[in-house]
Order: C-alpha cells, then sequence, then structure tokens
C-alpha cells in the first residue's frame, strides 16, 4: 500500500487532496477527509501528531454536543462529523501506537519494501576524520540529524561503540536507510557492549509539566553536548529521559517513577545492588538539600547487564530560589572502568610475573646505581635496594660488598665497570649471599635500555641460582677426573675404539707401555688400527691379530688373544688382550672397550715352571736311582763288610803260628752265612725290579710274620718294645714271597718301633693277622705319634724321618700291591698308628 | 797304666758287623769291646787304658756324628768311622771334628787296622802328655798365692826390681819368691820356667819396657 506513496510531500499532498475529494464526491459524505487526516498522521512528524489528535477529540467533542442540543437535519449532519472525526481519531491512535512501538520494524519494513539492503556501514558518525564527519553528518537526512549528532557526541565521551540508523542523502539527492557503527579511535581493549541509538527526540514523562521547562530545556543543552541528559522535577521523579536511553534500559521515564510510589528513589530499577544503597541515599541527601550530586555507578540496561556510568544532577531555583527540578547527564564510563581495570590488572600481572618469575630480577641506573630488586631478590638477600646504603661510597658498591662473595666481588665490580662504561651486555657467573649466609653460585645477565638516541636509560638485569647446577657440575667434574684418575691408574692397559675399530683411547698407561699417544697413530695412508698394529704388535703376531680384530670388529664378537705387545723400550712382551663391544639399547655397537694384560712375567714364569719339573722329573728319577742304589749298596755292603773282615780274621788265624782252626772254622761260616745273606739282598732287590713272582710259594703266613718277629727281635728289645703276635688259627696258605713279605713285615714292624721311640707309656706293637673273607689281613699296630699324611707316607722319597729315604713305605706297597693285595695305614687317634695289609687267599690252597 | 794294654771299643749296630771287627782284632791280639748302640757304648764302663772307637755312622739311635760330638767335650779315644754308604759331607764333618779316619764299608784290613794302631798311638801320647801336664798343675797348686803372682812377672820378662815395684815388695822379697817357684815347679833354668807356664796356660801379661838383665 505504501510502496504507492510518492516521496515528496507535495506530490503526497496532491494525491491525498484528489482521493479525499474522490471518495467526498463518491460517496456524498465527508468521509474522504479521513485521507488527509490518516496522511497527516502517517507522514507529519512526531511531535504534530498529540495537537492533531487533541483537534481531532475536540471536533469529535464538538459535534456530539451539536447532535445532542440540535435536531432534525442538523442533528443527522452532526451525527456523521462526529463518525468522521471517530474514524480519524481511531486511525490516528493506531497510527501513533504503531509508529512508537515499532519504529524499526516500519524502518527496516520500508526500506525493505522499497527494495533497498540495510547497509551496514562501518564508517564512524563521530570519530571518523573530521571532514568526514562533516561530510558524513551533512549528508544525513535532517529529521535524524539530531540523533545522530547526540550519537556521535556520546561515542565521544564514553567510547562505547554506537550504533544508528538514519537517512543518507546519496548523489541523486534521494535517501537511503543506512546503519551506522561508530567506534573509539583506539580501539578499546576491554570487551563493550555497543549502544543502537533511534533518531527519534527524547521523550519526557507523563508527569512533565510546564513548571519543569527548565529543567528539560537545561537537559536538552547537556544532551546535545554529551548526547546523553536528563531531568527530575523537584521531588526526584523522571521528567525527561531520552528515548535512547529509553530504549537502552528498556524502562519509560513512567515504568522507573513508580519506583517513587513504591518509596524508593526513581534510580531504583537502574542500580545495581551492590550500589542501591548509597546511591539512594545520596540523592535523597541532594534532593533535600540541593546540593549537586556527583556519582560513579552501574546502571542496569535492558539487555540485564550493568554497565558504569558517572552521573551528575544540579538543581535548578526559581527566584525565589526554590528547587522547581533537577537536571543532569550520565556518561558511560563502562570503557574506562574496564579499561583502568583491566589496566591494573595488567601492571599487576606485570608486576607478579616480575615478582614470581624464578630469578632475580634488577635494575640499574644508566650510572649503575642500583634501582630495584624484585621481591624473590629481596627475599634471597634479606635486603633492599636502599637497605646498604652508606655514606661515602656508591650504592653498586655497597651492594656488591653486602651480597656478593668476597673472592668474586673484586671481578665482579670490574666486569660490572667495563659493561657500564662501554654499554655491552654482561654477563658472569658469581657467589651471592643469602640471608641465612650461604653463598649460592648465580649467573648473572644485564642488558641496557636505550632511548631513541642510542643513550643507555637503564640496565635490566636478571640472575638465577646455578647453585645445584654448578654443585652438580662441580661433582660431575670431580667423578670424572676420579673415573679418569682410576682409569690412569689401574695396573692395566686400557683402550677404546670407534665401532669401527679406530682407536679413540688409550690410558696413561698403555701410552706409557707402547711410547705413543693417540695422534702417533695418526698416518696419512693408513688407518689407527693399522697403525696400532704395526707399532706395538710382535711382526710375528701382526697378521693374527688383524685378522682377529678384524672378525671381532665385523661380528660384535668378543676379542681375546695372547700376543706380544712391543713395548716402548723395544722390548716385546706377551700380553693378554680382549676387548669386549659396548652396546646401546637397540644393541647397535656403540663403542669398543679393550684391555691389555701383561703376561709377560706369568709366560716366562710357567716355561720357566715347566723347565724345572722336567728337570725335576729328571733328577727325580736320577735321585731315584742314586737313593735306590744307595740303600742297594748299604744293604749289601753290610753283609759284604762282615764277610771282608772275617775273611781277614781267618785268613790271621790260619797263619798264626800255631793256626788257630778252630776260631777260623768259625769265621768261615760266618763268612758263609753273610755272603748268603747279601746274596739275598741282590736277588730280592732283583725280584723287586723285576716284578716277577718266581720266588712265590705257598707258605703259612703265622710261619712268616714269626720269622720276621724274630729277625726284629733284638732291635725292639733294644728300644724297649714288646712285641705281640696274634695269628688266627686255622689261617689258610697264601701264596706269597717270603723274602718280599718278611721285608714288607720288617719294614712295617721296625717303622711301628721307631714311631714309639721316645713315646711316654707302654710301648707294644701289636701284630694280629686274620682272615677277612677271601683275603688275609695283616694289622701292625703301634701306640707311638700317630701318622700325620696317611695318603702320602706311601710315595716315594716321602719321609717323615730325619735321615729316611722314603723308600720303604713305597717298596712295601709295591710288593704287596704285586701280591694282589693292598697297603694302607689308618690313624688310631691317640694311640698310634695301624698299618694294615691284605693278601688274596688262595681258595683251593691245601692245608 | 800299664803300656802295651789297650781296648778297641766297636760300635755298630749290625751284630755281624760286631762279630766280624770283633774276630778281626782277636785275631791281630787286639782286645775289642763291642756295643749295638752310641747308648750302650756310653753307659758302658771303660778301662783307664790307651782306646780307639770304632763308630758306624748309622746308629739306631744316636747317629755316629752326633755321638762325636757329645763325647767331644770330655776325654775320649780317638775316634774311626766306618760306614755303609759314605757320603763326602759326613766325612768332612767327622774328621774336622777330629775323627782319625773314615772308612766306607767294605774297609780293607790294612786299612782299619793302620788306622787303629795310630788311634791307639795317639791315645796313648795324649794320656801320657796328659799325665805330665797333671803332674805340672799339681806343682802349681803347691805354690803359695804370693808365689803364684811372682811366676807371672817373672815369666813375662820383667826385671827384679820392676817386679818388685809391681807387688809393691822389697827386691830382695821378690828374689827369695823366685827361687823358691823355681824350686817348686822343678824348673831347671828360667827358659825352662817360662816353657812350663806356657803348657800351664799362664798368661804373660807384663813386657819389660827398659832394658836390664833379666838374671
Amino acid at each position: 500500500m505504501m510502496a504507492d506513496l510518492p516521496r515528496h510531500p507535495l506530490q503526497l499532498a496532491a494525491v491525498v487532496v484528489v482521493v479525499a475529494i474522490a471518495v467526498c464526491w463518491m460517496t456524498r459524505t465527508p468521509f474522504g477527509l479521513l485521507v488527509p487526516a490518516a496522511a497527516a498522521f502517517a507522514f507529519a512528524p512526531r511531535r504534530v501528531r498529540p495537537p492533531l489528535l487533541g483537534a481531532f477529540a475536540v471536533a469529535f467533542a464538538g459535534s456530539i454536543l451539536a447532535a445532542t442540543l440540535y435536531g432534525g437535519e442538523l442533528r443527522e449532519l452532526a451525527w456523521s462529523w462526529a463518525g468522521l472525526f471517530a474514524a480519524a481519531l481511531s486511525i490516528g491512535a493506531v497510527v501513533a501506537t504503531k509508529a512508537s512501538a515499532s519504529p524499526a520494524d516500519e524502518q527496516q519494513f520500508a526500506a525493505l519494501s522499497r527494495g533497498e539492503r540495510a547497509a551496514k556501514s562501518g564508517s564512524p558518525l563521530a570519530n571518523d576524520a573530521p571532514s568526514g564527519t562533516r561530510r558524513s553528518l551533512s549528508r544525513i537526512h535532517p529529521d535524524d540529524l539530531p540523533a545522530a549528532e547526540q550519537a556521535a557526541a556520546r561515542a565521544f565521551w564514553t567510547g562505547v561503540p554506537q550504533i544508528m540508523r538514519y537517512r543518507q542523502r546519496q548523489e541523486d539527492g534521494s535517501y537511503r536507510w543506512t546503519e551506522s557503527r561508530s567506534d573509539p579511535d583506539h580501539r578499546a581493549s576491554v570487551q563493550i557492549d555497543e549502544l543502537e541509538t533511534t533518531r527519534e527526540e527524547a521523550t519526557t514523562s507523563a508527569s512533565s509539566q510546564e513548571k519543569d521547562a527548565d529543567a528539560i530545556q537545561a537537559a536538552r543543552v547537556i544532551e546535545s553536548l554529551f548526547g546523553n541528559a536528563w531531568a527530575f522535577d523537584a521531588a526526584g521523579q523522571w521528567i525527561y529521559l531520552p528515548l535512547f536511553a529509553q530504549t537502552t534500559l528498556g524502562l519509560t521515564p513512567d515504568e522507573l517513577n513508580r519506583s517513587v510510589a513504591e518509596g524508593d528513589v526513581a534510580w531504583a530499577r537502574l542500580l545495581h545492588p551492590d550500589e542501591h544503597d548509597d546511591v539512594a541515599a545520596h540523592w535523597r541527601r541532594c534532593l533535600a538539600t540541593g546540593e549537586p550530586y556527583n556519582g560513579e555507578f552501574r546502571i542496569r540496561r535492558a539487555t540485564g547487564i550493568y554497565a558504569w556510568a558517572r552521573s551528575a544532577a544540579r538543581p535548578i531555583r526559581d527566584d525565589q530560589q526554590r528547587i522547581t527540578g533537577w537536571y543532569g547527564t550520565s556518561i558511560d564510563i563502562d570503557v574506562y572502568r574496564k579499561t583502568v581495570e583491566a589496566l591494573r590488572g595488567r601492571e599487576r600481572e606485570l608486576s607478579q610475573l616480575i615478582d614470581m618469575v624464578p630469578g632475580h630480577v634488577w635494575r640499574l641506573t644508566a650510572e649503575g646505581e642500583p634501582s630495584f630488586f624484585n621481591k624473590r631478590m629481596i627475599d634471597f638477600l634479606g635486603l633492599d635496594v636502599a637497605d646498604v646504603d652508606a655514606p661515602g661510597t656508591s650504592r653498586l658498591s655497597a651492594v656488591i660488598a653486602a651480597i656478593v662473595h668476597p673472592d668474586d666481588a673484586a671481578e665482579l665490580a670490574g666486569a660490572l665497570s667495563r659493561c657500564l662504561a662501554a654499554g655491552t651486555a654482561f654477563a658472569m657467573r658469581y657467589r651471592l649471599r643469602r640471608v641465612d649466609g650461604v653463598y649460592r653460585w648465580v649467573s648473572g645477565r644485564a642488558e641496557p635500555l636505550r632511548d631513541q638516541d642510542g643513550h643507555v636509560v637503564q640496565w635490566y638485569g636478571l640472575c638465577h641460582d646455578i647453585d645445584d647446577h654448578v654443585k652438580f657440575e662441580a661433582a660431575l667434574r670431580q667423578s670424572e677426573r676420579h673415573l679418569q684418575q682410576m682409569i690412569d691408574a689401574i695396573p692395566t692397559l686400557v683402550w677404546a675404539a670407534t665401532p669401527e675399530g679406530e682407536p679413540s683411547y688409550l690410558n696413561k698407561r698403555l701410552g706409557e707401555y707402547v711410547g705413543l699417544t693417540l695422534g702417533d697413530l695418526d698416518a696419512p695412508e693408513s688407518t689407527r688400527l693399522q697403525a696400532a698394529i704395526r707399532n706395538s704388535v710382535h711382526p710375528d703376531d701382526a697378521a693374527a691379530v688383524r685378522s682377529a680384530l678384524a672378525h671381532s670388529f665385523g661380528t660384535g664378537e668378543t676379542f681375546a688373544m695372547r700376543y706380544r705387545h712391543r713395548r716402548s723400550d723395544g722390548s716385546y712382551r706377551w700380553v693378554n688382550g680382549r676387548a669386549e663391544p659396548l652396546r646401546d639399547q637397540g644393541g647397535r655397537i656403540i663403542q669398543w672397550y679393550g684391555v691389555i694384560f701383561d703376561i709377560d712375567d706369568d709366560v716366562r714364569m710357567q716355561d720357566e715352571l715347566r723347565r724345572t719339573q722336567e728337570r725335576l722329573a729328571v733328577s727325580s728319577q736320577a735321585a731315584g736311582l742314586a737313593e735306590l742304589s744307595a740303600s742297594i749298596a748299604h744293604e749289601v755292603n753290610q753283609p759284604l763288610a762282615a764277610v771282608v773282615a772275617n775273611s781277614h780274621a781267618c785268613q790271621r788265624w790260619l797263619t798264626a803260628d800255631p793256626p788257630n782252626l778252630e776260631r777260623a772254622q768259625k769265621t768261615v761260616e760266618r763268612i758263609i752265612r753273610d755272603a748268603n745273606s747279601a746274596a739275598d739282598v741282590v736277588s730280592r732287590i732283583r725280584a723287586l725290579f723285576k716284578r716277577t713272582s718266581e720266588a712265590k710259594g705257598c707258605a703259612a703266613l703265622g710261619g712268616v710274620v714269626a720269622e720276621a718277629r724274630d729277625l726284629i727281635a733284638e732291635e725292639a728289645a733294644r728300644h724297649r718294645v714288646g712285641i705281640d703276635i696274634d695269628v688266627e688259627g686255622d689261617l689258610p696258605l697264601v701264596t706269597l714271597d717270603r723274602v718280599q713279605i718278611q721285608q714288607v713285615l720288617i719294614n712295617l714292624m721296625r717303622n711301628g718301633i721307631e714311631a714309639m721311640e721316645g713315646v711316654a707309656g707302654e710301648r707294644s706293637l701289636s701284630v694280629r693277622v686274620r682272615r677277612i673273607r677271601d683275603l688275609a689281613q695283616t694289622e701292625i699296630r703301634d701306640r707311638g705319634r700317630g701318622v700325620e699324611f696317611p695318603d702320602r707316607i706311601f710315595e716315594p722319597f716321602f719321609t717323615t724321618k730325619e735321615d729316611g729315604m722314603g723308600m720303604g713305605l713305597a717298596i712295601c706297597r709295591s710288593i704287596v700291591e704285586s701280591h694282589g693285595g693292598r697297603l694302607w695305614a689308618e690313624d688310631n687317634g691317640a694311640a698310634g698308628a695301624t698299618f694294615i695289609f691284605t693278601l688274596p687267599v688262595e681258595a683251593k690252597a691245601a692245608p | 797304666m800299664r803300656e802295651g794294654e789297650h781296648v778297641v771299643f766297636v760300635v755298630d749296630d749290625d751284630a755281624r758287623i760286631r762279630e766280624a771287627l770283633g774276630e778281626l782284632l782277636a785275631s791281630h791280639g787286639i782286645e775289642a769291646s763291642t756295643f749295638g748302640s752310641a747308648r750302650a757304648y756310653i753307659e758302658a764302663p771303660k778301662p783307664d787304658v790307651p782306646a780307639c772307637l770304632v763308630l758306624d755312622v748309622e746308629l739306631p739311635d744316636i747317629n755316629g756324628l752326633d755321638l762325636q760330638r757329645q763325647i767331644a767335650d770330655g776325654d775320649h779315644p780317638p775316634i774311626v768311622f766306618i760306614t755303609g754308604h759314605g757320603d763326602i759331607p759326613s766325612s768332612v764333618r767327622a774328621i774336622k771334628h777330629g775323627a782319625l779316619d773314615f772308612l766306607t764299608k767294605p774297609f780293607s784290613e790294612a786299612d782299619l787296622m793302620a788306622a787303629i794302631h795310630a788311634a791307639l798311638a795317639l791315645d796313648r801320647a795324649t794320656r801320657s802328655a796328659r799325665a805330665e801336664l797333671g803332674v805340672l798343675k799339681q806343682r802349681y797348686l803347691d805354690l803359695t798365692p804370693r808365689e803364684r803372682d811372682v811366676l807371672p812377672l817373672v815369666v813375662s820378662g820383667l826385671l827384679n826390681k820392676q817386679a818388685a815395684a809391681e807387688l809393691g815388695i822389697s827386691e830382695v822379697t821378690l828374689q827369695i819368691h823366685r827361687r823358691n817357684v823355681m824350686q817348686k815347679m822343678a824348673a831347671a833354668s828360667l827358659a825352662d820356667l817360662v816353657r812350663i807356664a806356657e803348657r800351664l796356660e799362664i798368661p804373660i801379661t807384663r813386657s819389660r819396657r827398659q832394658g836390664g838383665n833379666a838374671t
């Protein structure tokens, strides 16, 4: 419908008049006049509507009155005019309500119905360049201009982004609806809700009257300046509140004034609960006393959020100085407050950052005077910058003297002064005195801050505690040194090689041993390994060592080899070389470690030992033969000496005058006896060596034992030893060599007798013969000192006697074993030793 | 002590050797006394006649060489060692300790008898010397204490007056003592007295410092 409306007021008026006359003519009633009335309501400025409605109402009332007073045709006419005015009033009311309820919808609708897009323009209303602003404002439709100007003022004063829609004149002179948003030039770093501005004029409250005009007038002046203002009557009720404010707050002045009826101040619905009481009390006091109101508080917006505002109100007084009303303004300081808070927060954070950063932050003036320590530093040192000030000395010197370790102070002062003079960055490690007196290592750094001209303005320094690190480093160095010393000190030659086998380390001992350093192995056309082998391995062993090492390095197998190693003095010594790879978690070889043991002395000693053993074996045989021959000689010489002596005696008896035949006869008998004895010895010995059993025959063991006892009886008597023989009665015959077994018996009995030499108590030798199964067992038991080495005594040349030969028992055992028996010794504990030998009993032996 | 009487002790653990040696010595008309062990020899009473000890090195109780060492302090007859297997160290040791001979079995009759005769002659000479020294010792014991003081001074060659001054007596008194000493010691001359003093092992502690006639 409205799409057909012409744009120009004159065209509109012409169309309205034509339509009105046409309707009147067609209906023959004045109802056609409703068209211009409706047009007036729809298109006239807002402020025209109330008087127009009033005029229609008065005309309506006049028509009703005329209809009741007059009669007839006039009455009919009056009724029709009353209906006309009633219809006009209705249209006016409908249009007014619709316009005030949703002007935006209407505008939107209007814009859309014209097919124009509501453009969101980024170009600001107020804060663009001044020329832009003027141009922008100059092109705004005159009706929208006041609102736009006020929005611009608000944007300027508050920094709150303003959004408004207005008509903008185009190049062709037509107006287009435009939505504009204006932001402050300095984009606030805080989050701010935008304010929407409408072009409608400010409105007064229902209660506003003529007498309030002064306050409202004052408010309008301020509004034109700040973009926002309001007015109260003397009682504190709203009488003027700009529409934009009403929109923002979502409340009309009348709604706000309802709080007054409820006994609260007119601000009540807007105040934040936290500030309500203070603001209300303050406001009441101002109302009562007339003192100007100034305050900052949060105001609730229609969106439900509270925004900070700075409000001021001043009373208006009449000629009698009575307060007739109040006017004032609220400037949105939300941006300011939030910005300040943000800045404060940031400053606090910065300050916390400086205090909490895990290090000591400090500042020097351009001259080098300390001017700031952060909290950590103050806590650490237990003093602040100014605490050590002393007359006659600079603050820097005083601080250094107070906090730096005496050993580091001079160096630190020197380094710092050099940096201060040259303007170069400072970096040093030194010890700082902690509040408890402990010095801790810190790493200090400082850099200058320069102005535009390059002059140093400040020095900013940071030092952090590296004491643990330094101590750890020192411990590590110590440990490394210790390890190095150990590696160098251990009496072993140690080397390391890369995974490829290139020598990478020689310990000190190895270096000294071979007289080479790692560097000596670097040769132009050979690897270190080749050089090492060439220089230090015996030429005869070099090839084997080279191939063994190549095998190990190739396969990762342990290297172990004995070879000759060249020493620094040029001599070759036998060594035992070993190497093992060190592998990482993945099994890859990281390094080879090797040791070389000098075993030359061992090798030589072993050789020597072997040679000695060989010599010993030879000499043992020789000694055995010599001893044996000596023994044989003694055995034979004894009877031989007797024979010779007897022979001479015999000769002398025979050659005597007269010859003593009787004695000669006696000596000859002795000669025969002793010669036979010598022959016996010789044959026995031959038998022993031949190990023949030719001489064996069946014999009763008891008889053999008795003979042996007779042979040794004299010796036993001389030693005062009693010999006790116990032979089992029905002992079978035993095959034996009588002489040999007698020799064994005599030997064992003599041993027993000698063992009891010098022993206190009863000296008795007990010989017992009995049968055990198919063995004849002979025991010779003495009461002597016992046997210390029951096993070894049978070894040849083992003797416990001072002049013994060590052959007796060995020969005895040899004899017994040649008879198929065994010979052993048992210790009787406290009562001497028992020598036992067995001989096999002939099963078929005859009695 | 009767001339011509002597005895040979035989110590050997082998009865056959003892028998044979006893027979051999008997055939030479020498009395033999045989022992089977060193202990038996030590314990046996021995006649005071020139003697000889024929000692076996290998004895059952005490080694012959040890026996030699044990009896070395006292008066004992010269020793002739016999051994079954003589080794050089043993023989050297035996000879060094005064053994007359060291014979290895079997030994010849001549060697043994020569050694025994030499041993008996030696023992006889030793015994006679020991007897003569006994007489001299007895004479020395008969001297008065003052005479025993004078003797060493005189044999030292001091002049009478020097010796008198030494003892704090007059020269005349000293001459009297000196004459008595000469008489009691049966010395024919001063030289004889000096020889006697030497055998008695009287120390000559002084020497004459100035010339002069000793007599």
